[in-house]
This record gives structure tokens, sequence and C-alpha cells, in this order.
């Protein structure tokens, strides 16, 4: 018996904010080509208000995820949070959440970082010290307040949104993980300096040398670990950077576009990071039926990706709802203005 | 703006989690809470969190003229609430509405958001702000 089967995830839940601004009017302030919005797939972008952050977002994320798994938040062992858009540079985020939903004191708690894969990071770590009898559960939250340069091309999708996933023993699960594997390499395709604002990104290295490379290469070493080949699985989610890489990757490896269409969220909110490619197992949950088998694979800049095989139990469909669905945020929408979006996001410098 | 960062701290938990008062005596909840009993004066009181109750909204006022610190966040929206099932008078910012989407008796519920913060570097002040409650499709 792998490690991995002897955890599984308990509870789940998602938050993304209300505030929408289309591509479109992006495409129109910097003088972008207007079918780009079109090219990447994506319609608008979520936007947090002026009142949200990383942690907020998280926050929410995580209350939905315990009311689904229904547990007493004290026997939470490890909260773990996967950002890259720290409200603090120095002073952990984790507690801030893990204080707010009465988890702590005796509770691990840390911010990991890994672009946008930290998150998954800390969810394959999750699996090793619930196997190991370590803690009993873990709440794993990815959650991001995506920064891009104004009028650079990630501007397009920056987006903003969370996801949290408790995982714990396979009993209590309403799925449970079958294997996980990573594939890591140095790769230079985005990265932020300590004090710059903004990311910046090797433009020729984004799709085959970093999202390509490292998803194939986490997908076929969970391949072959277990057998288990594209028509064993009833869904394929993958970091979700814009509307088209993961429907690429997805023919390169042989899943249908079908098995991949109901996880992809990306074209209604844009790239969230940390929670990018979580949402959409999130979405997944939300619907899947006992039985059905997930593949999980996020991707983070720098470069890695992990792959997850995932299986959905009998346990799914009571926690399916007792928080509310992706399905409810993505219809909870307001489109703003550029204006708008530039002062909730702090493009806009005053003085105090 | 200075956030006061012992006061800030000691009321951390009752920020984040909204605690208030019940009375064994007389049932009734106060908020803010209160070792003794807003309504009957009894020292017979039990902490409890509000933050995962529903409220609905009774009356507020829209700020166009806010303090330092809080420009961006103008027009700032505050009501008062009233929980649910304990029947808590709750004045607290409200967030993700619009002013003409507010409406006397609509269903809110308890979120954390960014209150305040000390300018770009110093501390940010966490606490619970209410917004339309999210329905289901």
């Amino acid at each position: 018996m792998l490690p991995e089967e002897k955890t599984g995830i308990i509870g789940w839940g998602s938050y993304i904010p209300r505030w929408r601004l289309s591509l479109k009017e992006i495409a129109e302030v910097w003088g972008f080509n207007p079918e780009q919005p079109e090219e990447l797939n994506v319609v608008e972008k979520s936007v947090a208000g002026r009142d949200e952050d990383a942690v907020t977002m998280g926050w929410e994320a995580a209350r939905n995820a315990l009311q689904r798994a229904g547990i007493n938040p004290k026997e939470i062992g490890a909260v773990w949070f996967g950002t890259e858009s720290k409200p603090y540079a120095v002073k952990p985020s984790a507690t801030i959440i893990a204080e707010a939903l009465g988890i702590t004191p005796k509770t691990m708690a840390t911010d990991w970082e890994f672009a946008c894969r930290a998150a998954s990071e800390a969810l394959r770590t999750s699996i090793g010290v619930v196997a190991s009898g370590l803690v009993k559960y873990v709440l794993v939250i990815g959650s991001d307040t995506a920064q891009a340069n104004p009028g650079d091309v990630l501007e397009f999708t920056a987006s903003s949104a969370a996801t949290a996933l408790i995982v714990g023993p396979r009993e209590e699960a309403a799925a449970y993980f079958e294997a996980s594997a990573t594939f890591v390499t140095d790769t230079p395709d985005f990265w932020r300096r300590a004090h710059s604002r903004y990311p910046l990104h090797g433009e020729a290295f984004t799709g085959e040398p970093a999202y390509f490379k490292h998803i194939v290469g986490a997908v076929k070493l969970l391949f072959e670990k277990t057998g288990l080949k594209p028509e064993d699985f009833d869904y394929a989610v993958f970091h979700q950077p814009n509307g088209t890489f993961p429907l690429r990757v997805a023919r390169m490896l042989g899943f249908p576009k079908e098995k991949v269409l109901p996880g992809l969220v990306t074209p209604y909110i844009g790239n969230s990071y940390n929670s990018s490619a979580l949402i959409g197992l999130s979405k997944i949950l939300d619907q899947a039926k006992p039985g059905q088998r997930i593949l999980l694979a996020p991707f983070g800049s720098g470069a890695g990706s992990d792959a997850y095989s995932i299986v959905v139990t009998d346990k799914v469909l009571e926690r399916q709802d007792k928080a509310p669905k992706v399905e409810d945020y993505l219809k909870r929408k307001t489109l703003i203005s550029y204006a708008k979006y530039a002062k909730f996001r702090g493009l806009i410098n005053r003085i105090e | 703006m200075r956030i006061i960062i012992p006061p800030s701290w000691r009321n951390r938990i009752n920020r984040y989690q909204l605690i208030a008062t019940k009375c064994r005596d007389c049932g009734r909840t106060s908020y803010p809470p209160s070792d003794i009993c807003r309504y009957c004066g009894s020292r017979n009181i039990e902490k409890i969190p509000l933050i995962n109750e529903k409220a609905r909204l009774i009356t507020w006022t829209i700020i166009y003229n806010a303090m330092d610190g809080f420009e961006e966040r103008k027009p700032v929206i505050l009501g008062i609430l009233e929980t649910i099932e304990s029947h808590a008078r709750i004045m607290a910012p409200l967030t993700d509405v619009l002013p003409e989407e507010l409406q006397s008796g609509m269903l809110m519920e308890p979120v954390l958001r960014r209150i305040m913060e000390d300018g770009e570097a110093g501390l940010i002040h966490y606490g619970i702000a209410y917004r339309p409650l999210i329905k289901p499709q």
C-alpha cells in the first residue's frame, strides 16, 4: 500500500471575489490586439475588492472546507498556506487564518513558496504527515491576489481566488489519494525579485520548457508508478494559466477535452495562481460521483509540477451541499471598469 | 493613521470570531461582549462566537467623507444587523455590496476582511464585515 492510500480529502472549499474585469477592456486600455483575449480563451478575470487579500480569501475558502469536513478545528495539526501574494513579506499569513478559524495554538502553521505550486507542494507533504500519523488533519490553502505589471501580457489573466483542502485519514475522506508524483527543475520562466512589485517572465520559457515539460513529466511519472492510463480517469485538472494550455497538455497526454472542461475555470475568472488547478478540483468535487477518478496536476514556475490520482468516495455526496460551490461564486459577479480595478488592486499611487 | 498594537492584538479573537456574551439567566446575547448582561445585569454569562450566524440588515449609513485611512474605501457603508439565532445587534462595515442594492431585512453573513492598515509598512488590522449571503444557484 502506498502512503498516499492512507489519506484523502475530508473537506474542500473555494472562494472567488465578486468583481470581474473584462479582458477586452485591458486590451483597449493598453492597445493590445483586440483578439488577444480570444487567443487566451479567457473572457473575464476576478478582482479582489479593496478590503480583500490572500488571507481573507483563504479564510473564506477554508471556512467552506471546514463546513464540508464537519470536524473540530482544534483537531487540525497543520495550516499550510501557499501563495505568492503574501500581505506581509515577513509575518506568516497561516497564523492569522489559523487564529481566525479557532485552530490555534496547538498546530503547525506556515506559508509556502513555489510560485503557483506552493499549495500543491504543501498538499503532497500533507499526505506524508497524515499517513505517518504525525497529525490527524492538515488544512492546505492556495490563495492569491495575483500581481502583474500593468500593461504586461500577464495582466490579462492575473486574478484572485482561493481554494482550501482538508487532508486527513482515508476512512473519513470524500476522495482519497491513490498515488502522487513530483517533477521539478531549475527553469527561468517567471520570477519576482525580493523588492520588486511585479513579476517578470522569460517569454519563450513559459510554454514548452516550463508548463508542458513539467506537467507531462509529473503525469508520466504517476502513470509509470501506478500503471494507470488516461482512459482510467473521469476528469483531468491541470494548472490553468489561460484557457488553452490545459487543453493542449491534455491532448499531449491523451485526455479528451470532455474530461478537462468540467474543471476548467480560467475562461471565467483568469489565472488565480495557487488556486488555479485546485479550484478546478474543487469544482469537480462539487459535482463528482462516488467511484470517479480524478487526475490533478498543478504547476508552478521555477519550475515544477505534481500529479495526483484521486478517487471519489460515497462520502462526497453528503458534503457537496454543505457550503457554497464554485459555481455559486462564478455566478455571483459584477463587472467593474479598469479604473476601479486599478484602485482595488493598489495600482494608483497616492500620497498619504 | 496609527494602529495601536496592544488593543488590536488583545481583541483579535473577539474580532476574528465575532465573540459575544450570552446570559445564562435571561438568555439574551450582548455584543460587544460584556462581563455583565446588558439586559438583566446578571454576571452569569458565557462567551459565544457569532461568526457562523447569518444576520438581517436593519439599517445603514453611507459615509462619503470618510476618516483618514479610509479614503480608498469610500463610500464606507456601516450597517446595524441582527443575528438570526441569538438576536444580537451588531454594528459592522458592509462589503461586496453597492449602495443601491441595500435593503432592510436582507440576509447577510460575516466575513473576514482588512478593516484598516497602517500605510504600506505598518500593521494590517483584520476584522469582520458583513456581505450579502452567497446564494446557492
